[in-house]
């Protein structure tokens, strides 16, 4: 016999959802539904009773249409708000059912269905791959298409959640989705909002969407989109800027108007910051996207005061963690660029919230801080004074042992300029675990972690004094510097020569650390420069050899045995510069190599003639006569000062012998 | 230059060049002359900035050496020109002091004309600047020096050396900056480098 509602203990009512009585079962599933909306507690405790399973397989089998509607909408409600009561559903096997129902005939059991399948795509746990299978992606679309408006508005919003790799986007592309999405734009309010969020989802990183979309009906749909980014309402205004920005990072300079429309999304966004609820919070997000690798744009938001704005938001007591990520976001382009944007940033006390953020539980908030902190540290000014203090280098360096590989990319470029801190002594640096963290990934298995971190590490050896050197070298070890010198990505190659070069910069206590492994290092720069195409590794290479070079007399030999090597002593050919002082493309390493040839010559060395002998036999000097009229100026003032010192040598010779 | 992979060069304005020399204040009142070295922080062209520290040695009324920071702005017709437009330096005070540097000469009447707009600046022998003080980085704002104005300078691209009149409407005219590159005692010149990410 049913018992009565009031009375009911929770346990007789989950059991009488499963009654044969179709009556009982009726009205145990109204009461649990009630019981259950907007209250968390019943929720979890009803999950825990086993009431979801019941629930579903009334969705299952069942006919008649109040048990459909109300399981429906009992489903919907315990995947409301909470993961637990999603993960449960989804448990039971949900989803196929309410897909089948979205193509029943009674309209209230198709309504029920799409408000719950709305729930359930909320959620962080939606099965969004789950949704490619079969043919459930061409019944979204038909439902998409022929639907009802809550139905296709559900169907838009669903299809905004699972477009979020390429493979997805081009699968809803190629079943139609487009082309029934912009048809979506045409429709009402709710239409056009969902549709604007499905292609924003869309046109997220995906270059030949974003194309396809502009060129569609001839401008006609982007078109479209542009009006509504003045729409009345705040969040058909977000989301049509959203999908504008997104179209424009994926394809840029894509469409006409394209500039004058982002200064209107730009003013439009920034009056969205100060809206209440989602549209607040994604606002600062959709502003990053727009201004990214825009100086322009980033010139009028500084005018328009948009980094003190997005300071002040900074400065609110809790921010949800999209909106902290995307303020942050959206301040690191802003001062990506332009110093008066950093000024700005720096002037607004936002130290305490990017240190708080570093901190956060969020990924993307820790990202964002860092690249925040990144754009603020590419300023020698603000290194010297807002950057330095222990308060935020410390929080920054603990970052690199983040477990998120995101992190650690984010964190490490961070620290590679952030090391630049100007002093001989590094201080801040030397005395944390900052070296130890940097020298492991310049071990890492991922080149990107890896040129990052040899990076840092030569910006550390900047002007930096022995101690650090010496510090530097002993933890690297030279074997792990050859090995980087000739690493298999040219980009860590490049940054592990620089930092050679850094190393051997200075006086000859720092340029004996060059050969702390005897010949080595400076082996292994010589076989990269002889191997390599690109002219940054040459210019670097023959800079390490330029600093070597204006050492003590051992340094100076020991260079000259690399350049021109006794064997090679009667022709031209054996010496290693003549490549770069014949580089008519680059004048760059027509310098560096002169350079190279003054510091060897250069007077008052006990071995300076005879190096001089040696070089001109090589046929040097005669190659630097030739160049006498170098079309570039620095190149033709450092051969002047080389000859002068090929003349000095043979007149100092000339004197000496004649005593 | 077509093909050409690498910015244009340079020598003496790459990162951590070292320059020394003096600063001469010739008045009625006093002769004094003090040490100066400057070191070049950081230098991008392309926006025609350049930055660095200043250091004042025996300077009669402060303790120590005073190290200041400053920015530069290169004059190329692009970022900047020879009009400061700021800094309380009207046209007439910037055609006075850059008629100072003999170098300017022969772009005088291009720049009276039109501002020296048309002037091939890039492929000009010496470069022309303002050096701003921004802050002291040792000592106090009491220290009994001014960083209130700037300084017209003229920078050798052959050997580096720097020619520069400072100009602030409340100190004496035409205070002479006087430098040479350095290689700091070094039997050679060693470049460092450092880079953004």
């Amino acid at each position: 016999m049913p018992a009565s509602a009031a009375w009911a203990r929770p346990e007789d009512l989950v059991e009488s959802l499963s009654s044969l009585d179709n009556t009982a079962r009726l009205k145990a599933l109204r009461d649990v539904k009630n019981q259950i909306i907007g209250n968390k507690t019943k929720k979890l405790s009803y999950i825990k009773l086993g009431a979801v399973p019941r629930v579903v397989e009334i969705l299952a089998s069942d006919t008649e249409i109040p048990l459909l509607v109300q399981s429906a909408a009992a489903v919907g409600s315990f995947a409301c708000g909470i993961d637990a009561g999603v993960k449960a559903v989804l448990d039971s096997g949900v989803l196929p059912h309410l897909l089948k129902m979205l193509q029943n005939g009674d309209n209230k059991v198709v309504e029920a269905c799409a408000r719950s399948l709305k729930m359930i795509f909320h959620s962080p746990l939606a099965p969004k791959s789950d949704m490619f299978e079969g043919h459930r992606m061409e019944l979204i679309l038909e439902l998409l298409n022929n639907g009802s408006e809550n139905v296709a508005e559900v169907a838009a919003s669903v299809l905004a959640r699972c477009c979020e790799t390429l493979e997805h986007q081009q699968a809803l592309a190629d079943a139609g989705g487009l082309r029934s999405l912009v048809s979506l734009l045409a429709g009402s309010v709710k239409k056009q909002e969902a549709a604007l969020d499905a292609l924003a989802a869309l046109t997220k990183h995906n270059q030949q969407l974003s194309a396809i979309l502009i060129m569609m009906d001839q401008g006609a749909a982007l078109s479209l989109i542009i009006r509504l980014i003045r729409d009345k309402s705040p969040r058909m205004r977000l989301l049509a800027c959203m999908c504008l920005a997104h179209i424009g990072k994926a394809c840029p300079a894509g469409y006409g108007q394209e500039d004058e429309v982002r200064i209107n999304m730009l003013g439009i966004l920034m009056k969205l910051l100060d809206e209440p609820g989602q549209v607040g919070e994604d606002a600062p997000g959709v502003l990053a996207d727009l201004v990214t690798n825009n100086e322009e744009l980033q010139k009028i938001a500084q005018k328009e005061n948009a980094v003190e704005k997005l300071a002040d938001i900074l400065h609110r007591d809790t921010l949800p963690a999209k909106q902290l990520e995307g303020v942050l976001l959206a301040l690191a382009e802003l001062c990506s660029r332009l110093e008066e944007s950093r000024r700005q940033l720096l002037d607004s006390q936002v130290e305490a919230p990017i240190v708080a953020a570093f901190g956060h539980p969020c990924e993307g908030v820790k990202v964002a801080a860092c690249s925040c902190v990144k754009s603020l540290s590419r300023s020698v000014k603000n290194l010297r004074t807002a950057l330095t203090g222990e308060r935020l280098v410390i929080p920054l360096l603990q970052l690199l042992s983040d477990p998120s590989s995101a992190v650690q990319v984010q964190a490490i470029a961070a620290v590679g300029n952030i090391v630049l801190d100007f002093t001989l002594q590094k201080t801040v640096v030397m005395q944390s675990s900052g070296i130890d963290q940097l020298v492991h990934f310049a071990q890492s298995m991922d080149p990107i972690l890896r040129r990052n971190a040899v990076l840092a590490l030569k910006n550390l050896l900047y002007m930096a004094d022995s101690v650090v050197k010496g510090r530097v070298v002993n933890e690297l070890t030279v074997s792990t510097l050859c090995e980087l010198i000739r690493d298999s990505e040219e980009d860590v190659q490049e940054q592990a020569i620089s930092l050679v070069r850094n190393l051997a910069y200075g006086d000859p206590d720092c340029i004996d650390y060059v050969f702390a492994h005897g010949d080595l290092l400076l082996q292994a720069v010589e076989q990269q420069l002889s191997v390599s195409l690109r002219p940054e590794i040459s210019m670097q290479a023959l800079y390490v050899i330029n600093n070597v070079a204006a050492g003590n007399e051992r340094h100076k030999d020991a260079v000259m045995d690399l350049v021109a090597p006794h064997k090679a002593l009667s022709n031209t050919s054996g010496f290693l510069l003549n490549r770069y002082l014949q580089d008519m493309i680059n004048p760059q390493l027509r310098v560096v190599a002169v350079w190279c040839i003054i510091n060897l010559t250069y007077p008052g060395g006990t071995g300076t003639s005879s190096r001089v002998t040696r070089l001109k036999n090589a046929g040097v000097e005669s190659l630097l006569q030739k160049m006498a009229d170098d079309p570039c100026l620095d190149v033709k003032d450092r051969v002047k000062t080389a000859l002068e010192h090929f003349s000095t040598a043979v007149t100092l010779v000339a004197t000496t012998s004649g005593q | 230059m077509p093909g050409q992979a690498l910015p244009p060069t340079c020598t003496f304005l790459n990162v951590g060049q070292a320059f020394a020399g003096t600063q001469n204040v010739s008045s009625m009142q006093k002769d004094e002359a003090w040490k100066v070295n400057v070191r070049l922080q950081g230098c991008d062209m392309q926006r025609g900035y350049l930055c660095g520290s200043m250091e004042a040695l025996n300077v009669p009324s402060a303790e120590t050496p005073v190290v200041t920071f400053w920015e530069g702005e290169i004059v190329d017709n692009k970022n900047y020109t020879f009009y400061t437009g700021k800094w309380e330096a009207t046209k007439d005070t910037d055609v006075k002091h850059w008629s100072k540097f003999s170098s300017f000469l022969e772009l005088q009447d291009d720049v009276l004309k039109d501002g020296g707009k048309s002037f091939d600046l890039a492929n000009y022998p010496y470069m022309f600047m303002r050096w701003k003080e921004k802050f002291f980085v040792n000592v106090g704002t009491d220290c009994g020096l001014t960083i209130a104005g700037f300084y017209y300078v003229c920078f050798s691209r052959s050997d580096g050396s720097v020619h520069g009149f400072y100009y602030d409407p409340n100190s004496s005219p035409y205070q002479k900056l006087e430098l040479k590159a350095t290689n700091e005692g070094r039997a050679g010149y060693s470049f460092a480098t450092y880079q953004f990410q």
